[in-house]
């Protein structure tokens, strides 16, 4: 996340006051969400419910378990649009004074819609080719053939 | 370089091509040929006597020709003398005495091409077209050996010639000595060659030029150095002049058979006749005291190699002259003959008689290729023997050979007026005048004196032994007859053995006060000549003194008349031998010394010790060098290579970590070497 | 031409060509998912990589980067994050051409092969972070270049999903490349760290001016410019980084192992020419840092020639001897960087350019035959390749010529091109005690590297077959490439001259 100070008018003002600040909401949000849940939601006590991660990974035993590869084509899927918005952030703050500048508005969104497209791409071959399908078993994939 | 290639000498080439031409032709087409091939080598050789004789007259017409042909290779080293850059060429150097060196090459190689017609074809022997294709590549050699204009080239051709006489030699390769003779002279000369090989690299790499003639030759050179009294090498100048010259001199006596490198000469009469007249008497042995003329001012600028030249000329003279007394082989005597006569041009040379050199040059290469020819028509005749012990009483059967052969005998012996008479005192005296003030040529001229009565002893030996008394053999009452083919090159030669001494009457110009010594005319340049190259040029080069024993003309006299007296001594003391209807041998005379002559002074035996009893261990030893430490260094390395590749192989476990490990380990010894180096960690 | 009116961007057209291909390669594999229309695929990538070579070659001829001519000079592209200079060119036409020559053989080798649009848009992919490493000025730019060449890489290595051999080796390829890759970029930080830029140029300025407190940073500098070292030898497959090489040569498919052994090997060294050349002036960075740092080169020269012929001379698989070999021939190479502390260094830097070249047709050809050799399924062993000659004369004959000239022997350009580095190292070690044993090994592990190249040889042409062999198919593709290889191996010696002289200016435009 991006957080940007203004500098303060008020000369006196710590700068640590603003960071404490941060800090309190940053408690806040977690407790509060968890908070507002636990007035809402309806109790239905389950076993899978008492596991730390609902996915059905258990966290405890050995190191050498397997974990199902699609939970590593996600991640990469994800990478590609956190990499995705990583770099629009800044060109979003430099486009606006790049058009005051008179710079041609192809200089200034082609380069940006030419990396999008370039994700897309990325995007849409990983989709046609079964990344983001759940995977099966082979005598799922055998069933399927025709 | 005045001379260009316009005129008769644009010819000079064709002197050589010719019979190479042959020699391919031969090679090619013999089998098919008339004759066997004989044909090409006689048109060739006839075609190169020609050009020579052009040669010669456009010489005599004042010319002169020195040209390079081709330059093959040239380096831009810097030499002793600092000169920059060496070429090594092809060319080509007609003077005075090469002119009459190719004359002589040629004309004898022709008469011995037509002898062959009678001596090889006639008498049905196989291996014809073989026999002239390496004539001809022989001819070819010695005609570019002669007129050759540098000393490498001279060396290369002089190692062709060499190469062609061990292939003739061993021409009759099924027998068991012809092989080991060719092996012998091969080996034997080679020895020298290696000298001169050495001797040819020095002076190229003092003077930075290897040229025989002009301003840019190395003999040029040398005067130049010892003038500036350069020191070469860490020597002076003249001892290295010396040095070198003597390294040459090594491939000279290997040649043309001198002490102690003679002993192939009468190993090589296992070839055959032809051959030896044509190579082992009257040019390819005669190649080494070519050179020697060849390059005279080199020579002429070191009294010691001349006194040394002299010495081992005058030596050899006498060494091998004893032992062709008790030689029963026709051909062996002539051998022993050659060697000696070889002696006294070296003599002659040896003690700057650069006139009297060549003069007896000339006439041996005719008397002796007369003798050997005459020789050959004797084992015509009688049906291939050649011991003089079955002969006899052939003189009235076979008059043109016995008269041929009595002249050829009288000029060897020099008997006078032929012609080796007059080129043998020329020698001589030149020996005795330079022997009167140097104590070492005396000598040199005793040897020689003293040989002149075993020449004559042993020539008539011969000539009675073989031609007189009575038939001692079933052969040599029936014997062979000879055809024209025989016949015609001896009547040429013996013509030319009677009168080739006419060139040069020295004595009976100084008597006379006439303007006849016609070679030496012609050796100084009076009808043409390339500067430097001329008897005056060396004599005013040479620093031997001469001194007279009253005056000049008495001097001459004393000379001549005492080289004619043991010389008719010589011959009247075989003619009471041997001259009787019923020879014997007489040995009993000689005691001990029969043994020793008849093993020629055990020369061949203590070079068999030294190949055997020294170069054999050494050889071994060298080998077994060679199989343990080299052999076991090389087989080491290898050996060793290959374990270390075993174990570098093995640091490639196949397991990742380790990997990570040793690149890290790798990355952080880097590191502590460049660190302490920089001093980071200070 | 019309270079002139082009926008400055495109003289990175080789590079962006073939990431163009990789795209489009995608865009038909999305189209047609598991498409196995392998002439469409692999002309897709033959087309790329020949059209980069194409406008790689017209650059060069045109004189794009080519000094003292108006208006041609070095073209500087982002702030200098970018640079395309003869250099760069002369390195986009090594890849560009091996690229083409292993995507022909592809077409051949990847028959029934399940994951064709990956194989090929990876290898152009790799293909293009190697052509930006060419260009890159920048240690940034560098950094994401190198990545762009590793990670396709390592997916390439193990693209054999059903051989044991092949996903090992991308494993080990894989955490071997990140371990130096880690290394790589603390350096790259701790560079900046010392000089405070990233920009190539702007490094070498700070040096030279001793700005601020580079000078007191001496043995940080130093520990950067030696991590920097560590991800070039990493690339190059030099000692003690080059672990990952021969297992990865062995087990990935063997075009890809021509590929990475020519292409990526020749891009991790016009990424240390460029580094070293323009980032680090020797006698700047020398009194800072208080050591040459030509001296790591050459140490590290001599081990790896001395350890990939050693480790290559006994042996057995075919493959892992031509890796090894491989890291040998890194170790020539590399002394072209030590030798630049020396008068006459440029020289000796534009002949292992050279070697690279001439090393990319014949090594890439090389390896082509293995994978003719896996075509056919003959085996692995020297023994397994036994009278191959009997069946297969032209392909054999092409192999004999590479390892001929890999060993360099004469008339082959290999010779050539390790005559001349050897020539021009002597010449400029005239009073340079380490560049005289550089000399030395170099003349030692040639001598030996001819041992187990012959090796081969004799058992493709004199060696009985072990077994009865039928008819060996011709595939067109592999025949093509490994014929072309080749063929260019043996031509380019009389084109030796525009080749040399190429390579020269392009080092000595790097090294004034």
């Amino acid at each position: 996340m991006c957080v940007r100070f203004e500098p303060s008018n008020v000369t006196e003002m710590n700068d640590w006051i603003a960071i404490g600040a941060l800090a309190l909401v940053g408690v806040l949000i977690p407790f509060g969400m968890m908070a507002v849940s636990y007035l809402l939601r309806p109790t239905v006590p389950e076993t899978s419910k008492r596991a730390t991660y609902e996915s059905g990974e258990i966290p405890t035993g050995g190191t050498r378990i397997r974990f199902n590869i699609q939970y590593y084509m996600v991640a990469l899927l994800f990478v590609v649009f956190d990499i995705e918005t990583v770099l629009l952030f800044p060109w979003a703050v430099a486009y606006q004074d790049a058009l005051a500048a008179d710079i041609p508005l192809v200089r200034a969104l082609g380069p940006m819609l030419l990396f999008v497209a370039i994700l897309l791409v990325g995007l849409a071959w990983a989709w046609r080719t079964g990344a983001v399908q759940w995977a099966r078993t082979p005598r799922q994939l055998e069933s399927d053939r025709p | 370089m005045a001379a260009t290639a316009t005129g008769p000498f644009g010819f000079a080439p064709a002197i050589a091509v010719f019979p190479l031409v042959a020699f391919v032709i031969t090679l090619v087409f013999g089998r098919h040929l008339p004759k066997k091939g004989a044909l090409p080598g006689i048109l060739a050789t006839a075609g190169s006597l020609v050009v020579s004789v052009v040669m010669f007259a456009a010489v005599a017409g004042g010319g002169e020709h020195h040209t390079t042909l081709y330059e093959w290779t040239s380096g831009a080293a810097t030499s002793e003398t600092m000169v920059e850059g060496i070429e090594f060429t092809f060319g080509i150097l007609i003077d005075p005495l090469s002119a009459l060196m190719l004359v002589i090459v040629s004309l004898v190689a022709l008469l011995v091409h037509v002898f062959s017609l009678g001596y090889m074809n006639a008498e049905g022997e196989t291996g014809l077209r073989r026999y002239y294709a390496e004539l001809g590549l022989f001819t070819f050699s010695m005609l570019a050996f002669v007129f050759a204009d540098n000393l490498l080239m001279a060396f290369m051709f002089f190692e062709l010639v060499g190469l062609c006489s061990y292939l003739l030699i061993g021409f009759w390769f099924r027998t068991e000595s012809a092989p080991s003779a060719a092996k012998k002279a091969f080996l034997v000369t080679r020895f020298g060659d290696y000298f001169f090989l050495i001797g040819v690299v020095a002076i190229a790499a003092t003077f930075g030029t290897v040229g025989f003639a002009g301003e840019e030759s190395f003999v040029t050179a040398a005067e130049t150095a010892i003038d500036d009294g350069t020191t070469l090498f860490g020597f002076d100048a003249e001892t290295w002049v010396t040095i070198t010259g003597l390294l040459v001199l090594g491939g000279v006596l290997g040649k043309s058979a001198q002490f102690p490198f003679h002993t192939w000469l009468p190993d090589a009469m296992e070839g055959p006749t032809t051959v030896s007249a044509l190579i082992h008497a009257a040019t390819m042995v005669a190649a080494g005291v070519y050179l020697v003329a060849r390059m005279f001012g080199y020579y002429a600028l070191s009294p010691t190699a001349l006194a040394i030249i002299a010495f081992v000329g005058g030596f050899t003279a006498l060494f091998a002259a004893t032992m062709a007394v008790v030689k029963d082989d026709i051909k062996q005597v002539l051998a022993y003959s050659t060697i000696s006569q070889y002696g006294y041009m070296m003599l002659g040379l040896g003690v700057g008689g650069y006139v009297a050199g060549v003069f007896h040059l000339m006439n041996h290469a005719f008397f002796k290729a007369l003798l050997f020819l005459g020789a050959g028509a004797v084992i015509i005749l009688m049906h291939h023997e050649q011991d003089m012990w079955e002969m006899g009483g052939l003189k009235d059967k076979a008059p043109v050979t016995y008269y041929t052969f009595l002249a050829g005998a009288l000029a060897l012996a020099g008997i006078v007026p032929f012609s080796g008479f007059w080129s043998k005192d020329e020698v001589l005296f030149d020996a005795l005048a330079v022997g009167l003030e140097q104590p070492v040529i005396l000598a040199a001229y005793a040897m020689g004196l003293l040989a002149v009565f075993f020449t004559g002893f042993y020539t008539f030996r011969m000539v009675f032994l073989t031609f007189h008394g009575e038939p001692r053999s079933a052969a040599a009452e029936d014997p062979h007859s000879v055809g024209w083919a025989v016949k015609v090159p001896l009547l040429a030669l013996g013509t030319l053995a009677t009168v080739a001494g006419f060139a040069n009457l020295a004595p009976v110009a100084e008597l006379l006060h006439a303007d006849i010594t016609f070679l030496e005319f012609w050796l100084d340049g009076k009808y043409g000549a390339v500067e430097g190259l001329t008897y005056h040029a060396y004599h005013e080069t040479v620093a031997f003194e001469e001194g007279v024993i009253g005056s000049e003309t008495t001097t001459m006299l004393l000379s001549a008349g005492l080289s004619l007296g043991l010389a008719l001594a010589g011959a009247f003391t075989a003619h009471t031998l041997y001259n009787v209807p019923e020879p014997s041998r007489h040995t009993t005379k000689l005691g001990g010394a029969y043994r020793v002559l008849k093993s020629n002074y055990y020369q061949d035996e203590y070079q068999v010790w030294l190949a055997e009893g020294l170069t054999l261990p050494l050889a071994r030893a060298a080998d077994r060098f060679d199989q343990t430490v080299i052999d076991g260094v090389v087989n080491g390395t290898s050996t060793i290579s290959l374990f270390g590749s075993d174990r570098v192989k093995r640091i490639q476990t196949g397991i990742v970590t380790n990997y990570a490990a040793l690149l890290v380990g790798g990355f952080i010894g880097l590191l502590l070497v460049l660190g302490y180096l920089g001093g980071w960690f200070a | 031409m019309a270079v002139l009116e082009l926008p400055d961007w495109m003289a990175l057209a080789p590079a962006l060509i073939l990431a163009g291909t990789a795209l489009v390669l995608f865009l038909i594999d999305s189209i047609e998912p598991h498409s196995t229309n392998r002439t469409l695929l692999s002309g897709t990538a033959v087309a790329g990589s020949l059209s980069s070579l194409a406008v790689a070659v017209w650059f060069t001829v045109a004189g794009v980067g080519a000094t003292g001519i108006e208006n041609y000079g070095v073209i500087d592209i982002m702030n200098g994050q970018f640079v395309v200079d003869q250099l760069a060119l002369y390195f986009m036409i090594i890849i560009a051409v091996v690229t083409a020559l292993v995507t022909v053989a592809s077409y051949d080798y990847l028959q029934d092969h399940t994951y064709q649009a990956e194989y090929y848009s990876l290898v152009v992919l790799a293909a293009t972070g190697m052509s930006m490493m060419a260009a890159s000025n920048s240690l940034v730019t560098i950094f994401i270049a190198l990545e762009l060449t590793s990670l396709p890489s390592y997916a390439l290595v193990a693209i054999l999903k059903d051989n044991r051999g092949s996903v090992e080796a991308g494993l080990k390829y894989f955490l071997i490349g990140a371990l130096s890759s880690a290394i790589f970029v603390y350096g790259v930080s701790l560079v900046y760290g010392a000089t405070g830029s990233l920009q190539l140029t702007r490094i070498a300025t700070v040096l030279e001016s001793g700005d601020g407190a580079v000078g007191e940073m001496g043995g940080l500098l130093g520990l950067g410019i030696l991590m920097l070292i560590g991800g070039v030898a990493f690339k190059t497959a030099s000692v003690p980084f080059h672990f990952w090489a021969p297992e990865a040569y062995e087990g990935a498919p063997a075009p890809i192992s021509a590929f990475l052994s020519s292409a990526s090997k020749a891009a991790g060294f016009v990424l240390a020419f460029r580094v070293f050349t323009t980032a680090f002036p020797l006698e700047a960075t020398t009194g800072i840092i208080g050591v040459d740092w030509t001296l790591v080169f050459a140490i590290l020269a001599i081990v790896t020639m001395t350890l990939g012929n050693f480790a290559a001379a006994t042996q057995e698989n075919v493959k892992r001897m031509l890796a090894y070999s491989s890291i040998g021939h890194a170790g020539y190479v590399l002394i072209g960087l030590a030798a630049l502390s020396a008068d006459g260094g440029d020289l000796v830097m534009g002949a292992a350019m050279m070697h690279l070249l001439v090393y990319g047709f014949m090594n890439t050809g090389a390896f082509l035959f293995v994978g003719l050799a896996e075509y056919w399924g003959v085996g692995r062993t020297f023994e397994d390749y036994n009278g191959l000659a009997e069946r297969a004369p032209f392909a054999c004959g092409a192999m004999a010529v590479f390892m001929f000239s890999l060993a360099g022997v004469p008339p082959f350009s290999g010779f050539w091109s390790k005559y001349l580095l050897y020539t021009e190292l002597i010449n400029a070690a005239a009073d340079n005690t380490v560049l005289l044993v550089l000399a030395a090994a170099l003349v030692i592990n040639s001598a030996l590297s001819l041992y187990y190249y012959s090796r081969l040889v004799k058992a493709l042409w004199i060696e009985e077959p072990l077994l009865d062999r039928d008819r060996l198919a011709q595939p067109t593709g592999l025949y093509a490439a490994v014929i072309a290889a080749a063929v260019m191996t043996v031509v380019l010696l009389p084109a030796f001259g525009p080749v040399a002289d190429a390579a020269l200016e392009a080092a000595a435009a790097v090294v004034a």
